[in-house]
């Protein structure tokens, strides 16, 4: 009886969180999920099924090509760019800590993370200028040539890649920097005792104990990759200066298709496809996690 | 092989100082254990040794060489920690032959001197395993592997044994004797536990509040205590204090207790009369007397263990213990009459707490 009642109390005081939950994240994802074999144009009452028609349209259509092509550069390149430089970053801030300024250096690295997006990416937007920019001024100084950085279509992805891993790269130092925590002194110290020096045990015990690390911060930074938009939008213009036309990205052409072309149910196509890719990932991590559990 | 020399070495962690002018001597080849409780410098020392700490002031040197500011890769000397510190995520090999790898060794000579560490340890079928899949005694033997393979000048362990139940730790004790016969490389080595270091050492350096209060073999530390802490700490149980004066009766100096007993001293004791001293009596140096005849007290609590049995005895305001080689029939309540053996007796000065010459 008295189990009953503990179980019936626990059903009740998880129940407002479950559904909340229910409402604000599974919700969203059913209908989105249902909308894709849909088509709707934002008014109207109708919305006739039309099967996988919405997903057949997708493989020939030249700007959703575009946009998943920059959006997983962009992810993986900011991949390619946080995790190394974050790990290096964290083991500095790390193996310094005796140093006075290191509290400063972690603010420092963490504070872009906390920045506002948009301003953020305003002000790079200036240090990317073509003219004005003081990218330009120091290649220029430096004896280079100056480039159209946002307008150039290989320069500005990569403009965009620069600005995600500099917010990416907060976010991955203070994960790094718990796990260099938790990395138990003692194996260093054995290590430095067999003749390792510090750059040697950062390659041989710092990078192979912090995978678990590793695997977190690459799905946390791929997916937070290839759900870019702001940074795109605001950084890359066209010719024309329409924003955010320069580099295509998935979600600002999902967001044109359902705003702008009132075609919710392609756009919603368009987010399960991303919805597979970011599962995917989530799911090969969870892979490689029980793979090394197992060893 | 080599002598480890330790001079005038001090260290202290901002205002507290760990290590007050530590000066000790390794000889070569052999196994000397640092004893002492928690927090009393030891395994600062051998960290020290290591390289793992700064010398703050002293020098220390391995076979004649002053090592202060060389590097710990370059001091030969190989360490074994207490939580055994394997890499995880290496093979058992991988990690003995880790030091070798960095050393760029052959692959052949890495494998041939990882094959013969764990030959000698019995580890050859673990080799491919990871440090996870062994259990506590394998992991020690490991970390002895890791060591080994390094051939060092001098082996660091810093109780290596805390982890491991008490019959492991039997086992690994006599399996780190057989290895240091082997090899006959130097040995330091750390422990809290006084059995440890009495089963183990060639030398025993006693330390207390980061001083060493005496260095001697197991059994000089035992016959000669310096003082009344290495009386105490060295010996299981541990030695029994009786407060009193020496005086002289009969032309005979004896030693009055507290509660009014007189045992006659040692003849080569040599304290003024009337001095406030402390009687130092190890419980298996007592053993049943007449009536009349040594200290009497009620049994607080016996312990029979089958070959002997240890009894607590209230004698005033003092207690005191007994190992008895006989069994008894008195029961807790009863009164004892206990004697010592009289040139087992230690006799401290109250005041220094040192032992008195002759005693």
């Amino acid at each position: 009886m008295l189990r009953r009642k503990r179980w019936l109390f626990a059903i009740l005081a998880i129940l407002p969180t479950l559904a909340l939950f229910a409402w604000l994240r599974m919700f969203p994802i059913y209908e989105t999920l249902r909308l894709s074999l849909h088509k709707w144009d934002i008014l109207s009452r109708n919305k006739p099924f039309i099967g996988l028609a919405n997903f057949q349209e997708l493989m020939g259509d030249r700007l959703f090509h575009e946009a998943l092509l920059n959006t997983t550069i962009i992810a993986f390149g900011v991949l390619l760019i946080t995790i190394p430089t974050a790990m290096v970053l964290a083991a500095l801030i790390h193996y310094r800590t005796r140093s006075r300024v290191s509290g400063f250096y972690e603010t420092a690295v963490f504070l872009p993370h906390v920045v506002s997006l948009v301003p953020a990416a305003m002000a790079w937007k200036w240090i990317f200028d073509a003219r004005l920019g003081p990218l330009n001024a120091v290649l220029t100084f430096l004896g280079f040539e100056p480039q159209a950085w946002l307008f150039d279509p290989t320069l500005s992805v990569i403009s965009v890649i620069v600005l995600c891993s500099w917010q990416a790269l907060g976010y991955a130092v203070l994960i790094y920097l718990v796990g260099f925590k938790s990395l138990p002194a003692s194996l260093f110290e054995a290590a430095k005792l067999d003749g390792a020096s510090g750059p040697q045990s950062f390659w041989f015990l710092s990078i192979p104990m912090l995978k678990p690390i590793t695997l977190y911060v690459s799905v946390v930074t791929l997916v937070s990759g290839f759900n870019v938009y702001a940074q795109a939008f605001v950084l890359a213009s066209d010719a024309q200066g329409a924003p955010g036309r320069q580099v295509r990205v998935l979600v600002l052409d999902m967001l044109e298709n359902s705003f702008r072309n009132y075609r919710v149910g392609y756009a919603a196509s368009e987010a399960v496809v991303l919805l597979v890719i970011v599962l995917v990932l989530t799911l090969i991590q969870f892979s490689l996690l029980r793979e090394r559990g197992r060893a | 092989m080599a002598a480890v020399e330790i001079r005038n070495v001090a260290k202290s962690f901002g205002p507290t100082d760990i290590i007050r002018n530590v000066t000790v001597e390794v000889p070569d080849g052999a196994f000397v254990v640092l004893v002492g409780p928690s927090g009393c410098g030891k395994s600062t020392l051998l960290r020290m040794i290591a390289g793992l700490e700064d010398i703050d002031k002293g020098e220390i040197s391995i076979g004649g060489r002053v090592i202060n500011d060389v590097e710990p890769k370059h001091r030969d000397i190989a360490m074994v920690f207490q939580n055994y510190a394997l890499y995880p995520h290496m093979t058992i090999a991988e990690n003995m032959g880790f030091s070798l790898r960095l050393a760029r060794q052959s692959k052949k000579e890495i494998e041939e001197r990882v094959q013969e560490a764990a030959r000698i340890l019995g580890l050859s079928e673990y080799l491919h395993r990871y440090p996870k899949q062994l259990s506590g005694g394998q992991r020690q033997r490991v970390a002895m592997g890791r060591a080994i393979v390094r051939q060092p000048q001098v082996f660091l362990f810093d109780e290596p044994l805390s982890n491991l139940d008490a019959k492991l730790r039997v086992q690994m004790r006599g399996e780190l004797k057989d290895m240091h016969a082997r090899f006959k490389t130097t040995t330091i080595y750390v422990t809290h536990d006084q059995i440890e270091a009495m089963t183990m050492a060639d030398l025993i350096v006693v330390m207390r509040d980061g001083v060493v209060e005496q260095i001697g073999t197991p059994l000089d530390l035992y016959d000669y205590p310096a003082n009344m802490f290495v009386g105490s700490f060295i010996g299981s149980p541990a030695m029994n204090f009786l407060k009193g004066a020496v005086r002289q009766v009969n032309g005979q100096q004896v030693f009055e207790t507290g509660s009014g007993f007189r045992l006659p001293l040692h003849a080569a004791a040599a304290a003024p009369d009337g001095l406030m001293a402390t009687l130092g009596i190890r419980p298996e140096h007592l053993s049943l007397s007449r009536a009349g005849e040594g200290l009497a007290g009620r049994i607080v609590t016996i312990e029979p263990t089958g070959s002997e049995t240890f009894v607590v005895l209230q004698l005033g305001e003092d207690r005191i213990s007994a190992l008895l080689r006989q069994r008894l029939t008195a029961s807790v309540g009863d009164e004892l009459w206990l004697a010592p053996q009289l040139d087992t007796t230690h006799l401290f000065d109250s005041a220094t707490t040192k032992r008195l010459t002759g005693s």
